[in-house]
């Protein structure tokens, strides 16, 4: 090897060093460091290392790895919480407990849901092998079989792929609401989505409705009347929602303290105007809507918990390089992932090919700005980009055709079922309803969807049915159910044997 | 419902560290005094001092305290909060009131939780904030087998207070390659309603229960390392 060979290897080299070690303290493209295909969802943060890598560049194996599995609540702890996890972390925490941690240890989100292994992920970002129950439920005391004769059998891999258990949420799966809803007819002599019902049937104060004479705003944009005939019609116009609300530059709370409130007066709305507003205005009034925007796959780039671009100039501060490094560089070295919005073309799912793949994904991607025609966010802008073979069954469904009845008055309001009435159900706290954006809330797994959704319209053993037959999902649920499970037969049966009571 | 005192001179005579089994550990040289506890009117003051005294008693053990002592002062406050929680929420609104129930599964019935339940949430809601120290109601006849005896300590300690209900049970055992301190205090059966529910149960294998025996026992584990 000549000796010119070697200057030009040592030099690609420390080249190649230099720019390994600048996307990793400072900023740049770091996707060439990403070491394996992350899952579904997790995707759209992927570039965001630190969002779960937060331990420092020295922590040990250890220290790493308790860093990360701290992490994973930031975004997820909320929905853990909601579910009553039956193998809660804090359970799980306690020494006594110390003998099952060398079984699986429920300490860890990553001991199931290990990240950038693409070869062993499956459905739910599980990485464990699918009779993950036996670890613990096989042996002594725990031996499910014990007390149980049903379960005699029965394979550890499909304990929580039949539709019978979830590791984590197991609300509608437990014994004594099994027993509890058994003999339920499947479909209910009145189905109504209750909350959706009330959503539809809720009264607007008259007194504060506003009308297309009402409107304060510049005069320009009053001489779009297609505009302000939308607004007038909206939802917004008859909860009196003025223009300025959203399109008048918000007062600085801290300089001007005695009106923080939306500015109102035609002369401040003119002054203040804002001709295409963020939304941030939407934000300021739909609080809860945004939170739950941002769990979901929809808005998840917008949690608190994700880790922001990183900032070069603080990179190069932090190894004292900032005065000497030339703008050119430090431009350079600028973040570009991730982008503040997941966008169409970012999906892995299955997308149309009309579909504008760089539309970002914020609330003006469903929601029109004037008219809030909920009708259409319901179901006209998931169909306008979701490409799957359940998308594209919708159409003349049987729930389907419960909405078009519905909209013709021909159904009680609650009736139809959109895809937002199983994907982005009502929830209700404290008197008020809200739509719960994170479109995903309900699918991790299938079973959350049966207390939301289902039960209102279905008995649970046809809902159990229902959601495990893969095919009929597929079909978006037209003909009846294929595939039986057991599970409700067999907690009447347990309830009956001895004459005890359950845990009521 | 009882509590414990312990003299203090063998707080004074014997290393921190060391493990003691309740009387049937003459070695150790202290005796264990059991003394029945009455419930007094400002109990709910009472319960919020002993609150207080929780959060400072692991900073005692750090100061010097022995650790069957420490333990002690914590189970005062658990105990002292459940059976404030059984007797002037649960019994009053459920049995005196009559305007609520309480059941396992409060949430889908707008009921109030099981006291045993509060307990859990209390040990679930520490282990979320600290690995110093760590509490469970165990027993030999749980409804919950997860409540049963897991490890050998465990086991010695429910049978030891089964068998002598006035006395608690300490020793140190190994855990996930950690040591600790744990103490097993009895746990009797303070209402009717717990034994209805434990001898209808139909998880439970017990049917004979009777208010005041022993069903099970709390376990305090303190990290020693």
């Amino acid at each position: 090897m000549s000796s010119k060979t070697v200057y030009w290897w040592v030099g690609t080299t420390l080249l190649a060093a230099a720019y390994m070690a600048a996307s990793m303290v400072v900023g740049g493209d770091r996707r060439p460091l990403l070491i394996g295909r992350t899952t579904d969802a997790h995707h759209q943060i992927e570039m965001a290392c630190e969002t779960c890598h937060a331990a420092g560049p020295f922590a040990g194996a250890a220290a790493a790895e308790r860093a990360l599995n701290e992490t994973c609540r930031n975004c997820h702890e909320a929905e853990l919480n909601a579910a009553d996890d039956s193998h809660s972390r804090s359970m799980f925490r306690n020494p006594r407990m110390a003998a099952y941690w060398e079984k699986l240890d429920a300490r860890l989100c990553t001991s199931c849901h290990a990240e950038h292994r693409p070869e062993i992920t499956r459905t739910g970002a599980v990485t464990v092998a699918m009779d993950f129950c036996v670890a613990c439920h096989s042996e002594d005391e725990q031996d499910i079989r014990l007390d149980r004769p049903s379960h005699a059998g029965l394979g550890f891999e499909t304990c929580a792929t039949a539709g019978c258990h979830n590791y984590h949420d197991n609300r509608a799966l437990y014994e004594e609401f099994l027993v509890e809803h058994a003999g339920e007819p499947g479909h209910k002599p009145e189905p109504v989505h209750g909350l959706t019902a009330r959503l539809r049937l809720r009264e607007r104060p008259a007194e504060t409705a506003l009308g297309r004479d009402d409107a304060v705003a510049p005069a320009a944009a009053l001489a779009d009347t297609k505009v302000l005939a939308l607004w007038a019609g909206s939802g917004h116009a008859a909860a009196g929602v003025n223009c300025g609300a959203c399109h008048a530059e918000k007062p600085d709370a801290e300089s001007e303290p005695a009106d923080v409130a939306a500015r109102t007066g035609p002369a401040d709305v003119v002054a203040h105007w804002i001709e295409a507003p963020s939304t941030g205005a939407c934000k300021s009034c739909h609080e809860p809507q945004a939170r739950t925007f941002a769990r979901g796959r929809h808005g998840m780039r917008e949690h608190p918990g994700i880790a922001p671009p990183r900032n070069p100039v603080e990179g190069l501060e932090r190894i004292g390089l900032s005065r000497v490094t030339p703008a050119i560089v430090t431009d350079w070295l600028a973040d570009p992932f991730p982008p503040a919005r997941m966008t169409v073309g970012e999906a892995r799912l299955p997308m149309r090919a009309d579909a504008d793949a760089r539309r970002a994904l914020d609330c003006g991607a469903c929601h029109r700005p004037h008219d809030v025609d909920t009708a259409r966010a319901a179901v006209e802008a998931c169909v306008s980009c979701h490409d799957d073979s359940h998308t594209r069954a919708y159409a003349g469904s049987p729930h389907h055709r419960l909405l078009q009845a519905e909209l013709a008055g021909e159904a009680p309001p609650g009736a139809g079922v959109s895809c937002v009435t199983c994907h982005m159900p009502g929830t209700e706290s404290r008197d008020t309803i809200t739509t719960n954006h994170n479109q995903n809330d309900t699918l991790r797994p299938y079973e959350k969807m049966i207390r939301s959704v289902c039960l209102d319209c279905h008995g649970l053993e046809f809902s159990l049915d229902a959601l495990a037959d893969a095919g009929l999902v597929e079909r978006n649920f037209r003909g009846k159910p294929k595939v039986h499970i057991e599970s409700v037969e067999w907690a009447v049966q347990r309830s009956t044997a001895d004459g005890r009571s359950g845990t009521r | 419902m009882g509590r414990t005192t312990l003299d203090r001179r063998w707080a004074q005579r014997y290393p921190l560290t060391w493990g003691c089994r309740g009387v049937a550990a003459p070695n150790y040289g202290f005796r264990i005094v059991q003394r029945s506890l009455k419930m007094q009117p400002r109990t709910l003051m009472i319960a919020a001092g002993l609150a207080v005294a929780a959060v400072t008693a692991i900073g005692a053990a750090a100061q010097g305290l022995p650790y069957p002592k420490v333990a002690d002062m914590l189970y005062r406050v658990m105990s002292a909060d459940r059976e404030v929680y059984t007797r002037m929420v649960v019994q009053r609104l459920t049995l005196e009131d009559k305007v609520l129930t309480a059941s396992e599964h409060f949430e889908d019935e707008a009921a109030l939780p099981l006291p045993a339940q509060m307990f859990r949430f209390g040990a679930e809601t520490v282990m979320n904030n600290t690995e110093e120290f760590s509490y469970a109601l165990l027993s030999l006849n749980p409804i919950n087998r997860t409540n049963g005896p897991g490890t050998e300590l465990e086991r010695e300690g429910l049978e030891f207070v089964t068998e002598n209900p006035d006395e608690n049970f300490y020793g140190e055992e190994e855990l996930g390659g950690k040591r600790y301190f744990a103490a097993v205090y009895p746990d009797r059966a303070i209402v009717e309603a717990c034994v209805n529910c434990h001898n209808n149960h139909r998880d439970s294998s017990r049917t004979d229960l009777k208010a005041g025996d022993v069903m099970g026992g709390v376990v305090i584990r303190i990290r020693i390392d």
